[in-house]
């Protein structure tokens, strides 16, 4: 049995170990899987107890026609469960098997990859390479297209067709479409059920092997509720709401885990002909939200990956609006709390000069919005970590490489856990994964 | 203008005037009593929302008392502002207390006014907005309209100032806090929908109302203006009524008064149709049959059982229509003694004239036969031939009186046929030009066609007479007359009468022709009265004449 006082040390060394390898916008061909017993990226809070049942609660909504490609911490970790890529990256980098059991460097520089053999959907069909191609194709045509196959368990791709760690973005997950637009079939450790009568707002994930998993059940709930679920004994509680974390940090059963900071607030202004902030004293905004921020910075090498994009040859659109075109506000997705508070405090120091407002929409007229740049600025959630930076670049409005764009704060979750759960691991783009026995 | 276009216009006037009149009235005291009360409720409205007013700033002082007791005795919050802990309890603390004192409105700024917790407005904190507090302070009662900032929007709050002192300095903090003058706050002053109440800020502070569509009233409210040169001035929290429902009360008055005098100029109109008509058509009657009435026919009726006065109008027609008819038969008696005794003077001359001679050889054959008995023969022979011619003489004077009185027959006669018989007979017109005029299909008279034929012969031979041997025309027309009979026209160019010629024309041996027997127009005017006829003569001298005989239809 570990001490208590040695779970926490192994927790804070886990932390402290992702947040000093991760930010890295590309990385090397990792090493061999690391060795057994290396304990770098798990969490485990306490001797793992069995149970059948583990409850996750999540203070993000959990959509199906997002899956497999998550969009907030709470789908990251249902979907983490649900779906696999060909690979995995830790917490440190480290690139470790995935759907596929092994990769080596072929011939005319490309990738070789195998397959795991006993790699299955959840409807019991072996995942062959076609299955791969197949999946590839709607997200990614010309890496698909890049594809050979060479085997019933092996294929070969160009190792200039995407960075190696790319292989591991939820977005390329090994899926097919379900009967009935139902969950996508895919690969993982977890199948979602169609749930629980009694309890229809309630996830049920069914493991696939009877190997003493646990049945994950996955709650989503605002973040009022939060401390319900602590209540209610949740397993693990992913939020970033602070009365929630306060609750917890009282509550002897629990381990509040502070998971790295994957997310950074910019804001973004179509044109540069004038400056948006000026002047502004901008070490006041962290008061300004509500969850764990800090002031946006990048420990890695270089900058941003999103301030220097002409490597991936985005043009610099012409700004046909310009300022006297735009609506003099600063626009929000106000689904998301922070972005409200960021822009508002903004508006408050007097960003865009007196007399702008904040102004908060539904998240498709939203990005609607942004896609036009019809708004003088806009407060805007993107990832910290991305594997391809070109490819996240295209989830950025078109009017990007002609914007002025302001880092303003990084926030992450914390994972509330429960002592005794089974253990989680933690992979570089912070996707918790419930370790098999 | 006509008898009827004067009614008409009669009772237009006596009734469209005090309709019009009544119906201009009525709208003008209508508009008059309800804009009074219209001002009335806005008054009344006006005062409502200053003891309103009143009465929200005493709850705002109320509740913001409350919290400066709360704050006092806050540790968290005196720990927060005093030793700088607690910075996120502290920039939260103005919202949550906001809500539970129900204001919209609440800012807590230090003795800089520096704003330390905001409300409605959470992460203006650290701004410094000093003015606000003070001008409240300074504002008449206290309480005053503000435009706050807010992160979406700015909003128009009535607020006013509290304020505490923390710590050992005594370091002075203001709470400024307010409810939300938005649309919810005036719609629960506004009744009705027809009241509305809005707020003018400067500088338009104008009632921005039309004074014809609206009653307006208004009160007077200090405003605390935005921005850094913030001051106090003037708004106005303004009260009108629409007159949306007078303006549509009145145009309900106008349509139902437009259709009003169309209903009753129209009922007027027809009424006054059928009276003139009523009136008018007996006249128009009886106009014609005065027109009918002359010398020749006088047996017009103006019979009328009316007792008005168009029945005595007819009454007085029919009464003076039977003196003419007396007058004019004792006209004709006198005229017919006075020819009779013409005519026997003239018989008695005539007569006379024969007889002399005869008495002459009479006297000379008493005196041959006591004288000379012997030569009584020779003086008979002698004589003879002069006994025969005064014999003679006095026979063609018996057949030219006998003449006078014809027997004509009361039968069907075809006019145009005896017309075209007669016109065939005339043989020498000299240089006049006869012309026929006949009606088509015309109607058989009721006459003699001997005596049509006499009377034709007259009139054909003292038209071409009277042309005396000139060029001229000679015209001789047939038609139907007014009663159905027959009229026939005899006109010519010739010489004319004069109107002594005239009233003698029809005398009896009465004649202005060389060789005339002065009995020709006499026996044409006897023969068309014995056939119940009538003639007329229209003359001018140097012009002509125009004989005009009119006879009975078939079936008269």
């Amino acid at each position: 049995m570990i001490p208590q006082h040695r779970s926490v040390i192994l927790v804070g060394l886990v932390a402290a170990a992702c947040r000093a390898g991760a930010p890295r916008a590309e990385l090397p061909l990792a090493p061999p899987a690391p060795a057994p017993g290396d304990t770098t990226c798990t969490i485990a809070v306490g001797r793992a107890t069995v149970r059948d049942t583990v409850r996750l609660a999540v203070t993000d909504p959990i959509e199906l026609k997002h899956a497999p490609l998550p969009r907030n911490d709470g789908e990251r970790l249902v979907f983490g469960q649900l779906y696999e890529s060909l690979i995995r990256v830790d917490c440190q980098g480290r690139a470790l098997p995935g759907l596929a059991a092994a990769w080596e460097q072929a011939p005319e520089d490309r990738w070789a990859f195998t397959l795991r053999e006993n790699a299955r959907f959840w409807d019991g069909a072996p995942v062959t390479p076609r299955d791969v191609l197949a999946s590839w194709r709607s997200r990614d045509a010309t890496l698909a297209a890049s594809l050979t196959v060479t085997g019933d368990r092996s294929f070969t791709i160009p190792a200039s067709a995407a960075p190696f760690q790319r292989l591991a973005d939820q977005a390329l997950a090994v899926t097919k479409p379900a009967p009935g637009g139902g969950w996508p079939i895919g690969t993982g450790r977890y199948w979602m059920t169609s749930g629980d009568p009694a309890s229809p707002d309630v996830l049920v994930m069914q493991p696939m092997a009877r190997t003493g998993q646990p049945v994950v059940k996955v709650a989503a709930m605002p973040a009022s509720a939060a401390r319900d679920a602590l209540d209610g004994e949740a397993g693990v509680l992913m939020t970033d709401d602070p009365a929630a974390l306060e609750y917890a940090r009282t509550l002897s059963g629990y381990v509040d885990v502070p998971l790295e900071w994957n997310r950074t607030y910019v804001l973004l202004a179509p044109g540069r002909d004038k400056p948006v902030l000026g002047d502004l004293r901008l070490e006041s905004l962290r008061e300004a939200v509500h969850g764990d921020a800090r002031p946006a910075e990048w420990s890695g090498p270089g900058r941003f990956w999103f301030t220097d994009l002409q490597a991936c040859g985005i043009p610099a659109e012409r700004d046909t609006l310009g300022t006297a075109g735009r609506r003099r506000r600063i626009v929000y997705n106000q689904s998301d709390r922070s972005t409200a508070d960021l822009a508002a405090r903004l508006v408050g120091l007097g960003a865009l000069d007196r007399g702008a407002v904040a102004g908060g929409v539904p998240a498709t007229a939203f990005e609607s919005s942004l896609r036009a740049g019809s708004d003088a600025a806009y407060v805007v959630q993107v990832r910290r970590r991305v594997y391809d930076v070109c490819r996240a670049a295209l989830e950025l409005p078109p009017w990007i490489s002609g914007a002025t764009i302001e880092p303003l704060l990084d926030i992450r979750s914390h994972a509330v856990v429960r002592r005794g759960l089974p253990r989680m691991t933690l992979d570089w783009d912070g996707t918790l994964r419930l370790a098999p026995p | 203008m006509t008898f009827r276009a004067r009614l008409l216009l009669g009772f237009g006037a006596v009734v469209l005037v005090p309709l019009t009149v009544f119906g201009l009235r009525i709208r003008a005291v209508m508009a008059d009593r309800l804009t009074a009360e219209y001002q009335q409720r806005v008054s009344a409205l006006v005062r409502v929302i200053r003891a309103d007013l009143d009465q929200r700033s005493g709850g705002i002082a109320l509740r913001l008392a409350a919290l400066r007791d709360a704050i006092a005795q806050d540790n968290r919050f005196r720990s927060a502002v005093l030793q700088g802990g607690e910075r996120t309890y502290l920039l939260d603390y103005a919202g949550d207390a906001m809500r539970l004192a129900g204001l919209s409105l609440l800012q807590i700024q230090d003795e800089t006014g520096r704003i330390v917790s905001s409300g409605h407005f959470r992460n203006e904190y650290d701004q410094s907005d000093p003015a606000l507090p003070r001008l409240l302070a300074a504002a008449p009662a206290g309480t005053a309209l503000v435009e706050a900032r807010g992160a979406e929007a700015p909003f128009l709050a009535l607020a006013r100032v509290d304020s505490l002192r923390l710590g050992p300095g005594g370091r002075r903090f203001t709470l400024v806090g307010g409810i939300a003058v938005d649309s919810t706050f005036l719609a629960r002053l506004t009744p009705d929908s027809e009241l509305s109440v809005a707020v003018r800020l400067p500088p338009d502070t104008a009632s921005g109302t039309d004074p014809a569509t609206q009653v307006v009233n208004a009160v007077a409210v200090p405003f605390v203006t935005a921005g850094d040169s913030a001051r106090l001035v003037p708004a106005r929290i303004v009260v009108s009524h629409s007159l949306a429902s007078l303006v549509a009360l009145r145009r309900g008055v106008a349509v139902s008064f437009f259709v009003a005098v169309l209903v009753t100029g129209l009922i007027a109109l027809l009424l006054a149709s059928w009276l003139s008509t009523r009136i008018s058509r007996p006249l128009t009657a009886l106009a014609a049959k005065t027109a009918d009435v002359d010398m020749d026919r006088l047996d017009v009726a103006f019979d009328s059982d009316r007792s008005d006065e168009i029945g005595a109008l007819s009454h007085l027609l029919a009464a003076m229509t039977e003196r003419l008819r007396a007058g004019a038969a004792r006209l004709r008696e006198a005229e017919r003694r006075l020819a009779m005794g013409d005519l026997a003077r003239q018989v008695n001359h005539d007569i006379k004239n024969g007889l002399i001679p005869i008495r002459n050889v009479f006297r000379h054959l008493g005196q041959a036969a006591g004288e000379s008995p012997d030569r009584l023969a020779a003086a008979f022979r002698d004589r003879q031939a002069t006994v025969e011619s005064s014999i003679s003489y006095l026979e063609n004077l018996a057949s030219n009186y006998a003449r006078l009185y014809p027997q004509p027959a009361r039968e069907s006669c075809d006019v145009n046929a005896v017309v075209r018989e007669t016109i065939s007979r005339v043989s020498n017109t000299g240089q006049a030009e006869l012309r026929l005029e006949l009606a088509d299909g015309l109607a058989p008279a009721r006459t003699d066609a001997l005596v049509l034929r006499r009377i034709l012969d007259n009139l054909i031979g003292n038209a071409v007479d009277s042309l005396a041997a000139r060029a001229g025309r000679i015209t001789v027309s047939t038609g139907v007359n007014r009663e159905g009979g027959v009229r026939i026209t005899v006109a010519d160019t010739g010489t004319g009468m004069t109107k002594e010629e005239l009233n003698r024309a029809f005398d009896d041996f009465y004649t202005t022709k060389p060789g005339g027997t002065g009995l020709g127009l006499s026996i044409v005017r006897r023969l068309v009265l014995d056939a119940n006829g009538a003639l007329r003569v229209e003359t001018e001298p140097g012009t002509g004449s125009t004989f005009i005989v009119e006879l009975p239809g078939e079936g008269a």
